[in-house]
């Protein structure tokens, strides 16, 4: 293969890349929560969020979420005080345990 | 450490049984089965007193029986149907909000909040716990696994029979569903 060749080739790929929309970069920026991108998922991502504004929001918003859900799952988390265990479930269980004993 | 002196089953359900039921139902949805699990968990630790070391303290030991129970139940539903990705699954919100060029529409709203600050905002975490009711049964399930207990994509994966990638379709599509939802209420507009 002439080097010319290989070039127009690597152009072509390159090209490929910083042609990423939003619509491509929305799953993208999902899956790095969950999992390690390809290297070549990893930089078309990059690319994409260092020209988009929107997009950077969209993580932004995603670091949120996670965050939130990570201190709704603490036992110590917030909760509604009315979110409780009725009188008669408490009884029921108490029943259960003195049955048990 | 004398273990009996340390434990007095008689007082678990007025101490800790609301904070135990909460907790389950963050996790679970259902009242029903949120009652069950922190009756079974309340057994099962009357069953094994003496395993409590007296390491830590009485709470955190029943929370700990507690999580193992929340993850039977989830096993347990796992029998009854798939967390498969399937045909007739809620799809993503956002899937008609790009031009033809895949651009936003309406670009996402800038939400007035630093994501390392957004776990002190009490608020915030109710309105997403709200939220959380308003997902599929199984979009809501993954979303737990993942996002609140924590777990590793791998043993989600192993402990719900899914593939990978199915699981990162749901994850992403539950969580712009949140994000929508939490937009809703309208809360970013109020910091």
């Amino acid at each position: 293969m002439k080097p010319d060749t290989l070039m127009v080739k690597f152009i072509m790929k390159l090209s490929a890349w910083l042609n990423a929309t939003c619509k491509d970069t929305g799953p993208l920026v999902s899956e790095t929560m969950d999992h390690s991108l390809s290297f070549s998922k990893r930089w078309r991502m990059k690319f994409h969020l260092a020209i988009c504004e929107a997009c950077r929001q969209y993580v932004s918003q995603l670091k949120t979420l996670r965050a939130l859900a990570e201190r709704l799952g603490k036992e110590d988390a917030p909760a509604d005080p009315r979110t409780k265990l009725s009188p008669e479930a408490k009884e029921t269980i108490q029943q259960a345990l003195k049955n048990f004993q | 450490m004398d273990t009996a002196k340390s434990l007095d089953s008689n007082l678990w359900v007025e101490h800790y049984g609301d904070a135990l039921y909460r907790y389950t139902l963050v996790r679970v949805k259902n009242p029903d089965s949120s009652q069950e699990i922190v009756q079974v968990t309340l057994l099962a630790a009357l069953q094994s007193q003496k395993s409590f070391a007296g390491r830590s303290s009485e709470k955190s030991w029943l929370f700990g029986i507690l999580k193992h129970k929340i993850l039977d139940h989830f096993r347990s539903l796992k029998i009854r149907r798939t967390y498969e990705l399937s045909t007739d699954d809620d799809t993503n919100p956002y899937e008609n909000e790009f031009d033809e060029m895949g651009h936003f529409i309406n670009p996402p709203k800038k939400w007035q909040i630093d994501p390392q600050h957004a776990a002190e905002n009490e608020e915030l975490v109710l309105a997403l716990a709200k939220c959380l009711d308003g997902l599929s049964e199984k979009f809501r399930y993954i979303f737990v696994l993942k996002e609140v207990e924590g777990m590793k994509s791998e043993d989600i994966c192993k402990e719900m029979a899914i593939q990978p990638t199915n699981l990162w379709v749901i994850l992403h599509r539950a969580r712009n569903q949140l994000k929508k939802c939490l937009e809703a209420n309208d809360w970013h507009r109020k910091q």
